[in-house]
């Protein structure tokens, strides 16, 4: 029923007022840029707190050159215990919720599953708006801490109990604006993943059938799904963390010593690490899609094992809500519990490696173009092939005894979550860019920006998970405090000096986008000759997105097909090819 | 003339920062009966991961190489879903899991089996009690009488830890304030402390000397300087160390308790009954 009426509903109420067409816009490719340009915000927000971070980690309490001064006079241009406790915990809670989430689930999530089914606009196109505009609202209470007196979050992005609530010693209420931005943001999050998930069920194009979707759709699509599950369970918890960050009352607040009040601040843990595992995953979905289906357009090739890759990608998603002990085996769990979680969690190996090599078979027999998205694809194989290798020690309840909180999880989960998930948004930047904005990104520029990324992120990374092994443990204002960590100030200054030129290569990838957008001239429309519907639109698409219904009749990854002799490809609805086929 | 004496520390210089930035780390010097199996686990991970992965670059790096569209060759149309392609991912999906993820576990549960959850007991085991605070370590010792959360328990100096060399130490703890994780490097453990519940773990120190203990849990902005001490020594200095510490012997008066005039911020009589392991 509802796709067609829905569609030419669309087309009357349209009209071209500026607040209509640029702000308050239904149109699911609008709201997809206005989530990218938030995201693209906060990520560069995220990352110069990340190389504030890494000044102090590097040249402890040494003053910060040149901005130091001005941001901190007070202590001489040095940030201070404090502020730095503040930056990591607005660190990791901008680039999760404020960087990554609107940047691939926000933007690429709204821009490309309509466009890719063959839909006019998400199903409910008025919800997709106010969802964007409760993340801008809770974009604003976050930073609204920022004019506190006394600052902002500072209990780490997970806010543990009772640190977090007003027992925990942390002054002012800038862990409250926390709550209420991330329970807002949950709002958004949940209103965007209801319409993906009935966008994705109810307006498929007639014969795209769920085994003919872009890999990117089905990523996106099982991330929606997760976020619609488990981010309730996560606002429950940041409700009643709330109330007792406001109200007094006693959720997560257990009283002094073995005794006392009812609460249980492992009860907040719980119900955390539920949401936060699934989470992590819910990130690295839509990177997992997206490089499955561009490896396949640069190597000119099918999607090796394409229903093997999207069963894998479910089967993690359904085991993905079993694992969320693992990070709490140093709460004290049950044996019984610790060995469980440590099984289940090894079980995901089987489906992440079948996918892995799938990926691996794409490039097999190809005839691989090194475009700059194809090589941020290929950088994911890298990053996350190292990235889920890594997670074993954390997964091995002994190992994680001694590498629990130490900077060693913070290499592995940074591989994970900061590498892959980057080089991911960046190859979906660079490869739906003629798409998003009509012209294609600088592809020199691209290339510097691949390989100066790719190298300084490695050593950063990898050299973080060193640290770790040798002891430091993470979250420490000042590592030279401890003997033992003496030895590594060494290294941790060159992480240091990596980590800026990193930071350096993004402003190259900024300016490319600028400079790219300002430019005027339009590339054609379909530049990397792929398959899928996005390409068969011209830019700038009109809302409502096709002319007529696209009717489907192959799937996705149509390269290279010997029965076609002018070209090396076939679109997703070419209907004279199939008559070809047919005869 | 002082030219080259420049150029030498200016080469020195370079070394030590090369050295620093390529060479890898050690942990801390492992000083405790059982962190040889945290540091075999991690080695044989290190040692399987690093040939799959090794595996996984050759691959990648010979198909760039060999099927470059430069070449012109063209790909093959294969969609890799014939039933020999999906057991042959299947079969190496598994072959990873049975080489790596089961090894790993069994490794893992017997090293849980046979030490880090298998609680020493018996006459010979030091039980300590540690309470954290924001930002500081609080131990305890049964005293005398071998009972916690009595007078003649014994109270050191914040911060410090005292315990015999060769001996099992079964550590009990909770927390003052928030949660804290009591973290020795050197011993390769780390447990949380948590208000409202007890945690435990236990060690034996195979090595004299001092040691870092450190808290591994976010507890504030003191965290980074929430820092201990644990001396091991032998039976005789700990036993010596345990009687300069014991308590006078109490007026009824607890206010004047703490002959130290160390104000830590929390009652004397913190401690609890111990609680038996099953």
């Amino acid at each position: 029923m509802g796709m067609d009426m829905e569609g030419t509903k669309i087309m009357k109420i349209h009209k071209d007022s500026f607040w209509s067409k640029h702000i308050f816009s239904e149109d699911h490719k609008t709201i997809g840029k206005q989530f990218f340009w938030l995201g693209l915000f906060f990520l560069f927000f995220g990352g110069a707190l990340a190389m504030l971070l890494r000044w102090q980690l590097g040249y402890p309490e040494q003053p910060v050159p040149i901005i130091g001064k001005w941001m901190w006079p007070d202590d001489g241009g040095i940030i201070n215990p404090d502020i730095f406790n503040q930056m990591f915990t607005m660190h990791g809670t901008i680039m999760i919720f404020w960087a990554i989430t609107p940047l691939l689930i926000g933007a690429f999530g709204n821009f490309l599953i309509p466009l890719q089914i063959g839909a006019p606009d998400m199903a409910f196109p008025k919800l997709n708006m106010i969802s964007f505009w409760t993340m801008f609202l809770a974009s604003l209470v976050l930073l609204s801490s920022y004019m506190l007196p006394l600052g902002t979050a500072s209990g780490g992005w997970t806010s543990y109990p009772p640190l977090s609530s007003p027992a925990g010693g942390i002054p002012g209420l800038g862990q409250t604006i926390w709550t209420i931005a991330l329970i807002l943001m949950g709002a958004a999050t949940m209103m965007g993943a209801i319409n993906y998930i009935t966008t994705v069920v109810r307006l498929r194009a007639p014969g795209m059938f769920y085994f003919k979707m872009p890999l990117s759709v089905w990523g996106l699509f099982l991330a929606s799904i997760l976020n619609a599950v488990f981010v309730p369970v996560i606002a429950a918890g940041l409700v009643m963390l709330l109330l007792d960050q406001t109200i007094g009352t006693e959720f997560f607040i257990a009283g002094r010593l073995a005794s006392g009040d009812p609460g249980d601040p492992l009860l907040f843990q719980h119900v955390f690490w539920i949401f936060g595992h699934p989470e992590v995953y819910i990130l690295i979905l839509p990177v997992w899609g997206i490089t499955s289906d561009l490896l396949s357009v640069f190597s000119r090739k099918p999607a090796y094992g394409y229903k093997v890759t999207a069963i894998a990608m479910s089967t993690v998603v359904a085991l993905s809500s079993l694992v969320w002990g693992h990070h709490m085996y140093t709460t004290g769990m049950s044996p019984l519990l610790g060995k469980s979680f440590m099984f289940l969690t090894l079980l995901i190996s089987i489906p992440s490696s079948m996918f892995f090599l799938n990926w691996l078979g794409t490039l097999w027999r190809g005839s691989i173009h090194f475009d700059t998205p194809m090589l941020f694809a290929m950088g994911v194989i890298w990053v996350f092939g190292l990235g889920g290798l890594t997670g074993l020690y954390n997964a091995t309840v002994t190992a994680d005894i001694y590498l629990h909180d130490t900077m060693f999880v913070v290499g592995h989960f940074h591989y994970t979550l900061a590498a892959s998930v980057m080089f991911g948004s960046f190859a979906a930047i660079y490869f739906w860019f003629p798409k998003m904005f009509g012209r294609a990104l600088d592809p020199f520029i691209g290339k510097v920006h691949f390989w100066g990324s790719f190298i300084t992120i490695n050593y950063v990374f990898f050299n973080m998970m060193v640290t770790g092994y040798a002891g430091q443990h993470r979250r420490i204002y000042n590592p030279t405090e401890y003997d033992f960590l003496k030895p590594l100030s060494g290294l941790n200054e060159w992480i240091t000096i990596f980590a800026f030129f990193l930071g350096i290569f993004q402003f190259l990838f900024l300016l490319n986008i600028l400079w790219t957008i300002s430019r005027s001239k339009l590339c054609e429309k379909n530049p990397w000759k792929a398959t899928t519907l996005e390409w068969t639109v011209n830019y700038p698409i009109p809302h409502g997105n096709f002319d007529e219904v696209p009717i489907i009749y192959y799937g996705p990854h149509e390269y290279s097909r010997p029965d076609i002799k002018d070209k090396d490809w076939l679109g997703q609805n070419e209907l004279m090819e199939v008559k070809k086929w047919q005869m | 003339m002082n030219k080259p004496r420049v150029m030498r520390q200016l080469s020195n210089r370079w070394k030590t920062m090369i050295h620093a930035g390529i060479w890898f780390k050690d942990p801390p010097k492992d000083v405790s009966l059982d962190g040889y199996r945290i540091d075999s686990v991690i080695q044989y991970t290190d040692l399987v991961i690093g040939i799959y992965f090794g595996i996984v670059v050759v691959a990648l790096i010979y198909f760039i190489y060999a099927y470059r569209s430069s070449l012109g060759n063209g790909a093959v149309y294969d969609h890799g879903d014939k039933k020999k392609n999906v057991i042959v991912t299947g079969g190496l999906g598994l072959l990873v899991f049975c080489s790596v993820d089961v090894v790993i576990e069994t490794i893992a549960f017997r090293d849980l089996r046979e030490a880090f959850w298998n609680f020493p007991k018996g006459e010979n085991v030091l039980r300590i009690e540690v309470l954290p605070q924001q930002f500081a370590w609080n131990f305890r010792y049964a005293g005398p009488d071998n009972e916690f959360g009595t007078s003649d328990d014994i109270i050191p100096t914040q911060n410090h830890m005292h315990i015999p060399e060769n001996t099992p130490v079964v550590v009990q703890m909770a927390s003052w304030d928030v949660i804290h994780s009591f973290y020795l490097p050197n011993f390769r453990i780390k447990q949380d402390a948590t208000p409202g519940m007890i945690t435990a773990l236990w060690f034996q120190a195979t090595q004299r000397g001092v040691f870092d203990i450190a808290c591994a849990e976010l507890c504030g902005n003191g965290h980074y300087k929430m820092k201990g001490y644990l001396t091991v020594e032998s039976k005789e200095n700990f036993d010596n160390w345990l009687i300069e510490n014991a308590p006078e012997l109490p007026d009824d008066d607890w206010d004047d308790w703490d002959d130290a005039g160390e104000d830590t911020g929390i009652p004397e009589e913190w401690g609890w009954t111990w609680k038996e392991l099953k």
